[in-house]
């Protein structure tokens, strides 16, 4: 049943993080007087300049380094990029387009089965770490694969992690946890 | 009294040094006794017996041998001990107590806790519910009856794991619910913000844990009932719960909507065969008309195409759809003016009749946006990779639509102005103050510092190994002279002094950060051949000479004896300088020269300084 499971089990990718970085300094001031959908912070020093077509925020710092969140996939995190260098170019700012690098993907699963946590960190200890007081979700790292995913007890999954760049390591990710869920799996999982 | 808590290390060890403990014993001590201090003072305020406290030492003294209290604010890792004692003995102590105490973030807490756990390898047991109760059953002042509320309580809590309601959710929580009840039970009034102040969740986690509760049989029991039997059924956690009647909603709108398609469908049916009937029924069109009503479309089509002037490519499928669904009543419109003779003139008057039912810029206007939509996504299909900044995709006129015109500029700009008129004052202000010391030529230069890097620890028998292996790490000049660094020595009396000078010399805020830098300080008022190594090493040796007669503390176990005491001339001038990175270099550079040992020479790294 888990091998048809890992099949059936769709993984979502909700969040592509990517930097890159536009080779001159960025007056924040211009960009946030002249841009729509801009919102600046002065404490922090940078602005948030917010895309529609691909749903993109950007954090842009004025020696040139931007972060790029909100994507949903490797390449609408690219070409949202691409928007936003041509956005700042428009701007008036010699832009080049260098160092594009997805930095951290983000992905959500759901179980058919609810998780017991307590049992599933006390059988996976020091690996998996379940602070209740915390956050209601268990952490379990993945130190080969360089992963991190949270366990929720409704089933729900949350993996993080560059690694999850490849469609292949996604799966690979949740072949790796299955056995123990099936450990833990409660009853009632089986009733629906 | 707070306040105190919050000191960092290195202040309490400056107190410790002042003290002139020199017969302290050896290694880690020297941090010890000032974390011993701060654990009595914690302990002493959460009432935790000597037993816990000397526990919590332990798992200090563990950390520090593994580096775990470096780049963390000591009062974290202390707390962080504190509550892994309270963990592992099951005391009725939460981690909000801490943070209470040292008015520190509780995440910030969990943190540091969380990463103490995970490298001591301590599995800390999970938190149970029913370890609270006593003690919130107590803070609530149930008089006589204290006992019995906390039984029903703890009743009510295994209840409550038993229906799968413990799993993800603060433990607190289900206390104060419990405890809620449990009063209510035995006659006693306490109100959900009595309840709240002491357990410390809001109000409504408060109302949906007893909802929560409401939902389960249990509920339904009445007092001595639920005091006797013990329900065999368990119930699924309420998020599971919740999540399947989502799933079931969502299952049922999907449904909704299939049928809603299938009853369309038919209703469709039904008009198209009223429609049907209607034109069946309708007098039949004469020859000349028949054949206009067949092969029309193309024909019709390019006049209006004509008219507009566009191409007859351009209308699209829209707009045929549209220019259809107006034909039975042209057809309607042409048997009305079936009387006119010409073609040419039936033409004319469907022609109007068309342009007359269809708002021209309609049909048009809708294909363009069409037409625009579908080449723009083919454009986008296309994201070719380069080195410079690629276009394709990117259509130019929707980026324009991201900047404002001119005017709007304007008024941007007063709003923005007027908005943050204060942060701009203090820019100004800054700036003034920056000219006005430049002016007076005692600008200096303050860099943020960057974070420290975080180096792996070096395991070495000898003094002199740990260097070479550090060096090893660190591209760091090989021109150092190994032999004079094994005849480093502490002159006991000077040292001490010469610390007292120092830190005073040292900037004001003594950042924990600044451990780092007063070494490099000392070392250079104490020693030429410390001075020679570069700031990283520096940092390797925190307190050599600081430990006056004791060895470091550090993996560098062997008497790291001391520093040649140099009455060099005014290396306190560099002083304020010391605090930068590069200037470090500069000083290490002018008291070689100072001292006029030209034998190592000037590393290609250093010269940043200059």
């Amino acid at each position: 049943m888990d091998s048809s499971n890992d099949e059936a089990l769709d993984i979502i990718i909700t969040n592509v993080v990517a930097t890159f970085r536009t080779r001159c300094h960025l007056n924040l001031r211009t960009i946030a007087l002249e841009g729509t959908n801009v919102i600046y912070k002065p404490e922090v020093g940078k602005v948030l300049m917010k895309l529609r077509k691909p749903m993109i925020t950007a954090s842009i710092w004025s020696s040139g380094k931007i972060i790029c969140t909100g994507a949903t996939s490797e390449d609408e995190a690219k070409l949202g990029a691409r928007r936003l260098a041509r956005c700042l170019q428009k701007l008036g700012f010699k832009v080049r387009f260098s160092a594009f690098k997805v930095v951290n993907v983000l992905a959500v699963c759901s179980m058919p089965f609810a998780v017991n946590l307590i049992n599933f960190t006390k059988n996976n200890r020091p690996i998996a770490s379940y602070e209740p007081e915390l956050h209601p979700a268990a952490t379990y790292r993945i130190k080969n694969l360089k992963a991190t995913i949270q366990v929720f007890s409704t089933g729900s999954l949350t993996v993080t992690g560059i690694s999850l760049l490849t469609r292949l390591n996604t799966h690979r990710h949740i072949k790796y946890l299955t056995p123990f869920y099936v450990q833990l799996r409660r009853h009632i999982g089986l009733r629906d | 009294m707070e306040g105190m808590f919050c000191l960092g290390c290195d202040d309490l060890l400056l107190k410790h040094i002042h003290r002139k403990e020199t017969n302290s014993p050896p290694d880690v001590c020297l941090f010890v006794s000032p974390a011993k201090q701060h654990i009595n003072i914690v302990g002493n305020q959460l009432q935790m017996n000597q037993h816990h406290m000397d526990t919590a030492l332990n798992f200090y003294k563990m950390a520090l041998i593994k580096h775990l209290t470096r780049g963390r604010k000591a009062c974290h890792v202390i707390a962080a001990c504190i509550y892994m004692v309270c963990r592992t003995e099951g005391t009725p102590h939460m981690l909000l107590d801490l943070s209470d105490i040292l008015q520190v973030n509780v995440y910030v807490l969990g943190r540091t806790f969380l990463v103490l756990a995970r490298e001591l390898c301590i599995n800390a047991p999970a938190i149970d519910p029913c370890l609270y109760i006593p003690r919130f059953a107590q803070m609530l002042e149930f008089g006589d009856k204290t006992r019995e509320v906390s039984m029903t309580a703890l009743r009510l809590v295994q209840r409550m794991k038993r229906d799968w309601m413990h799993t993800g959710r603060r433990p607190s929580g289900l206390c104060g619910a419990a405890l809620l009840v449990a009063a209510r039970l035995h006659d006693f009034r306490r109100t959900v913000k009595e309840i709240i102040n002491i357990v410390k969740v809001c109000e409504s986690t408060l109302r949906k844990r007893l909802t929560e509760f409401e939902d389960t049989p249990t509920s339904q029991l009445t007092i001595e009932e639920f005091m006797k039997v013990d329900l065999d059924q368990e119930c699924d956690p309420p998020c599971y719960t919740a999540g399947l009647k989502k799933k079931k909603a969502q299952q049922l709108e999907i449904e909704i909507k299939k049928k809603m398609d299938d009853v369309e469908g038919e209703i469709q049916e039904y008009q198209e065969e009223i429609d049907a009937e209607l034109e069946s029924s309708r007098p039949k069109l004469r020859g000349v008309y028949a054949a206009y009503a067949k092969g029309e479309d193309e024909d019709e089509l390019r006049a209006v195409a004509k008219h507009f002037g566009k191409d007859l490519n351009e209308l699209t499928v829209e707009a045929l759809i549209k220019l259809e669904q107006k034909r039975p009543e042209d057809e309607e419109g042409n048997q009305e003016q079936e009387e006119d003779g010409d073609f040419p003139q039936r033409k004319a008057p469907s022609l109007a009749f068309l342009l007359g039912s269809m708002p021209s810029s309609a049909t048009l206007g809708l294909s363009e946006s069409i037409s625009s939509c579908v080449t723009d996504e083919k454009e986008n299909d296309g994201a070719a990779d380069s080195g410079e900044l690629d276009l394709s995709g990117i259509n130019d006129s929707e980026i324009e639509l991201y900047l404002l015109s001119d005017n709007e500029v304007k008024i941007k700009t007063a709003l923005w102005m007027a908005e943050n008129s204060t942060y701009l004052k203090e820019q100004k202000e800054k700036e003034a103050k920056i000219a006005k010391e430049k002016a007076l030529g005692i600008y200096k230069e303050r860099k943020p510092r960057g974070p420290n890097r975080k180096h792996a620890p070096i395991r070495a028998n000898t003094a002199d190994e740990a260097i070479e292996k550090m060096l090893e790490q660190k591209r760091i000049s090989s021109k150092i002279n190994y032999d004079v660094l094994k005849d480093l020595n502490v002159k006991p009396c000077a040292s001490p002094a010469r610390k007292a000078e120092s830190p005073k010399k040292e900037r004001p805020a003594a950042k924990l950060a600044g451990r780092n830098r007063r070494p490099s300080q000392t070392q250079l008022s104490l020693s030429t051949p410390l001075s020679t190594l570069g700031k990283r090493l520096q940092q390797y040796f925190l307190f050599v000479q600081i430990g006056s007669s004791n060895p470091l503390p550090l993996p560098v176990e062997a008497p790291a004896s001391g520093v040649v005491v140099e009455s060099g001339p005014v290396v306190y001038d560099d002083v304020p300088g010391d605090e930068e990175e590069d200037e470090e270099d500069e000083t290490c550079v002018s008291a070689l020269e100072m001292l006029g040992s030209n034998d190592y020479g000037c590393d290609g790294d250093y010269d940043d300084g200059f």
